[in-house]
């Protein structure tokens, strides 16, 4: 992909597709929301970005909410280009979010604005520690559970996004909606906030069930609008565009 | 030599005289297609060295690999997208395995090219040729606009990969609309088999 003068820095997701449908790669230090109902494969594209990160030496750090690292890795796909020494290593690095809560002790439903400083601060904290470029957190819906208000939501991505943005970091926040939903997020706030939206989906077509990916904003780069059918493969994400003469879409 | 062994010499010297990322349409009479599998995969592909990607929506790919086997075709190299196993519902099925890939049914093409690029990029090959059998078996399935447009974006992969690719028709069943967005993708056609009337 040929680089052009006067562009912001690209972080290459290294899924060759998606790379091309932005013209190179996520603008470095965005935070992209990555949205979709469940089986679309928002989990293992973010995974693909970490280990190719990991891969060319970017230390990548995942961070999962919803389910344990270890069962997690349990069923990743058998990428041709992963290899366990990355976590060995420490250039992929995955942390347990609920473990964290019980360290910071938060333990009530709810946060309030000082836990979510707190939260922020420590997920910052982490990531500096760890000189992290890349970062996932898979879900961001499922924290958002528990802060409960829009304001709250707002406030904490808002935080979060620009902790990142100054350790020069690219982070991928996992959303989930509803498998009938038109709406981006489940709260309605997280994709202004995003500098990126990727928007995952099922999308049936005479029956047959095609997964498809369309960016729907990136700041800081031109990038495809149309949709596309992806298929998760041992060599990663492969994407494909929506034949148009069949869609209802 | 017989009048089989000639015909299929005749379609592998001419797709040896086409370049890499060559699209050639292939025309053949039903009772042509064992001449044409040996000609394709077996004097063209095998003797030189190629993978192929052996896209099958008209019979099983375990069908297929019958007829390689009594026709003596070395077929260690032949890799196959099957769109038509899965929808015969009760009927003796391909399994997925390394060589074997099953897309669910012939109208989810987008799937197929996917599956087509994942072979691809897994062989280890110099040359690559990618054989769709048949195009209308896929018209069977779809309608000529999603078809046209799937010709197009497929061929056009696969010539940005320099894969060879050949895209079978039935003569008996063809229409002037499939003849012409084969025609409309290909550099070059054969015609093999004997001709009616």
């Amino acid at each position: 992909m040929p680089v052009r003068t006067g562009e912001r820095d690209r972080c290459t997701t290294g899924i060759d597709g998606l790379d091309t449908i932005l013209y190179g790669g996520i603008p470095r230090a965005n935070t992209v929301l990555l949205t979709g109902s469940c089986g679309t494969g928002k989990t293992s594209l973010a995974l693909e970005f970490l280990i190719h990160g990991a891969v060319k030496g970017e230390n990548s750090l995942f961070i999962s909410v919803t389910e344990n690292s270890e069962k997690l890795l349990a069923n990743i796909i058998p990428y041709k280009f992963f290899d366990r020494t990355l976590i060995k290593s420490g250039r992929l690095v995955f942390v347990d979010l609920p473990i964290m809560y019980e360290r910071l002790g938060m333990t009530k439903a709810e946060l309030s604005m000082e836990e979510i400083d707190l939260l922020v601060s420590a997920i910052r904290d982490l990531a500096a520690e760890l000189g992290t470029r890349r970062l996932v957190v898979d879900s961001i819906t499922s924290v958002c559970y528990k802060l409960k208000t829009s304001e709250k939501i707002r406030d904490f991505i808002l935080r979060l996004s620009k902790a990142l943005s100054d350790l020069n970091c690219t982070s991928i926040l996992v959303g989930e909606v509803a498998a009938q939903s038109s709406a981006y997020s489940s709260f309605g706030v997280e994709e202004a906030i995003a500098d990126g939206l990727i928007l995952m989906a099922n999308m049936e077509r005479r029956g047959d069930l095609l997964r498809t990916l369309q960016v729907i904003k990136m700041r800081g780069t031109m990038h495809s609008r149309t949709k596309y059918v992806l298929d998760l493969t041992p060599m990663g994400v492969l994407l494909v565009p929506l034949l148009k003469g069949g869609s209802t879409g | 030599m017989t009048p089989e062994r000639v015909g299929a010499q005749q379609i592998a010297n001419e797709l040896a005289e086409m370049p890499p990322s060559s699209a050639v349409s292939l025309q053949m009479s039903v009772d042509n297609y064992l001449d044409v599998i040996r000609g394709v995969v077996d004097l063209f592909a095998n003797k030189n060295g190629m993978d192929t990607i052996y896209v099958t929506a008209t019979i099983s790919s375990e069908a297929i690999k019958r007829v390689l086997e009594a026709l003596d075709i070395d077929s260690s190299r032949v890799y196959f997208v099957d769109c038509i196993s899965h929808i015969m519902m009760g009927a003796p099925a391909a399994q997925q395995d390394e060589r074997t890939t099953l897309v669910e049914s012939p109208t989810m093409l987008e799937n197929l090219m996917l599956k087509v690029e994942y072979l691809i990029r897994r062989s280890q090959s110099k040359g690559k040729l990618v054989v769709i059998d048949s195009i209308n078996s896929l018209a069977i399935h779809n309608n000529n606009w999603i078809l046209s447009e799937f010709l197009h974006i497929l061929v056009s992969g696969l010539r940005s990969r320099e894969a060879y690719t050949v895209i079978l028709s039935v003569e008996e069943h063809s229409t002037p609309e499939i003849n012409n967005m084969v025609t409309l993708v290909c550099d070059h056609g054969i015609r093999a088999g004997r001709q009616e009337g």
